[in-house]
């Protein structure tokens, strides 16, 4: 499972290589676009993701302990809490295809754009940081919603009966994943949202 | 190593030899939370400047060793895993060296 996961970070880690390298070729328009991230949906995003992680943990001490209920709760939890964050995701992009937060040349557009043709910078590099955006989030969003499978899955298995102590495990491997998909995000969110906190439109 | 002298320390049920306490997790948990706010906050003020990029991504590096470390298990793990999960870190640091170098190197190039 460990080597599943250094593939995993390595598959990010070329995206945040290209990220890095745009940042720092295009600082000024980056953290402009940066700025117009709803930083409040993704801090409420974040603890709810870490809280997640948190109850993961719990889970898999409940699998060790043998009790079932106890792995029951806290699995239900965790994806209980994933699927709050991939709602409020939802919410989030809705917000950003209303005022026109979006990197096609053709739907860019509301206040963004005015602001930003109204300071003189490049569209096309604020409208690249909105690819990055999309991008990273949306990679790390497939990666949630697998995750919430797998959690599913284990609930079946725990209803089933076949998670005992000695299968610990099975949790563990699919609390590994969840864990790294919590990880990625930690970076993701100062990278993306708060890249422009200090220059805050809203 | 001293890790499993440490584990020991925290734990409740000694027979499974692995398994932190609630109180230990939920520990954890609230200071990656604070990390989490000290990040925002620093974001939000601006008062570091060009230094805050660095703040965000240390910051985000000891929230990560963290989550590595308890909730993944690390401390508890063989050498080997530890090792498996360096060797990403690693991987990562050979791959930004490579790229930074070529990227941050081409303004000395004269083209001609």
């Amino acid at each position: 499972m460990w080597m599943f996961l250094v593939t995993e970070v390595l598959f990010f880690g070329g995206l945040f290589a290209a990220y890095s390298i745009y940042r720092m070729w295009y600082p000024v328009e980056f953290e402009f676009a940066s700025s117009f991230m709803n930083i409040k949906l993704a801090l409420i995003n974040t603890v709810l993701l870490i809280t997640s992680s948190l109850t993961m943990t719990l889970a898999i001490r409940s699998a060790k302990l043998g009790d079932r209920s106890g792995l029951y709760r806290n699995l239900l939890l965790t994806f209980a809490l994933g699927a709050s964050f991939m709602v409020i995701k939802g919410f989030e992009y809705a917000h950003d295809f209303h005022e026109g937060i979006l990197p096609g040349a053709g739907s860019f557009g509301g206040e963004i754009r005015s602001t930003a043709e109204a300071q003189d910078l490049d569209t096309g590099k604020v409208r690249l940081f909105l690819v990055f955006y999309f991008i990273m989030t949306g990679i790390h969003g497939v990666h949630i919603i697998i995750g919430l499978g797998c959690i599913l899955w284990l609930v079946q298995q725990t209803y089933a009966n076949r998670i005992p102590p000695e299968n610990y495990s099975t949790v563990e491997v699919v609390s590994l994943y969840w864990h790294l998909v919590d990880v990625i995000w930690l970076f993701l969110m100062p990278l993306l949202y708060l890249a422009g906190a200090h220059l805050s439109h809203h | 190593m001293a890790h499993s002298h440490h584990s020991t320390a925290h734990n409740s049920h000694s027979d499974l030899g692995e398994v932190d306490s609630p109180s230990t997790l939920i520990t954890v948990y609230v200071i990656i939370l604070a990390l989490l706010a000290a990040t925002v906050l620093i974001s939000m003020s601006g008062s570091l400047g060009r230094y805050t990029l660095f703040a965000q991504l240390a910051i985000s590096s000891i929230q990560a060793t963290i989550v590595g470390c308890y909730f993944m298990h690390l401390r508890h793990s063989d050498r080997v895993v530890t090792l498996t999960a360096l060797a990403s870190v690693f991987w990562l640091f050979i791959l930004f060296v490579l790229f930074m170098s070529d990227y941050m190197t081409r303004h000395m190039v004269v083209s001609g």
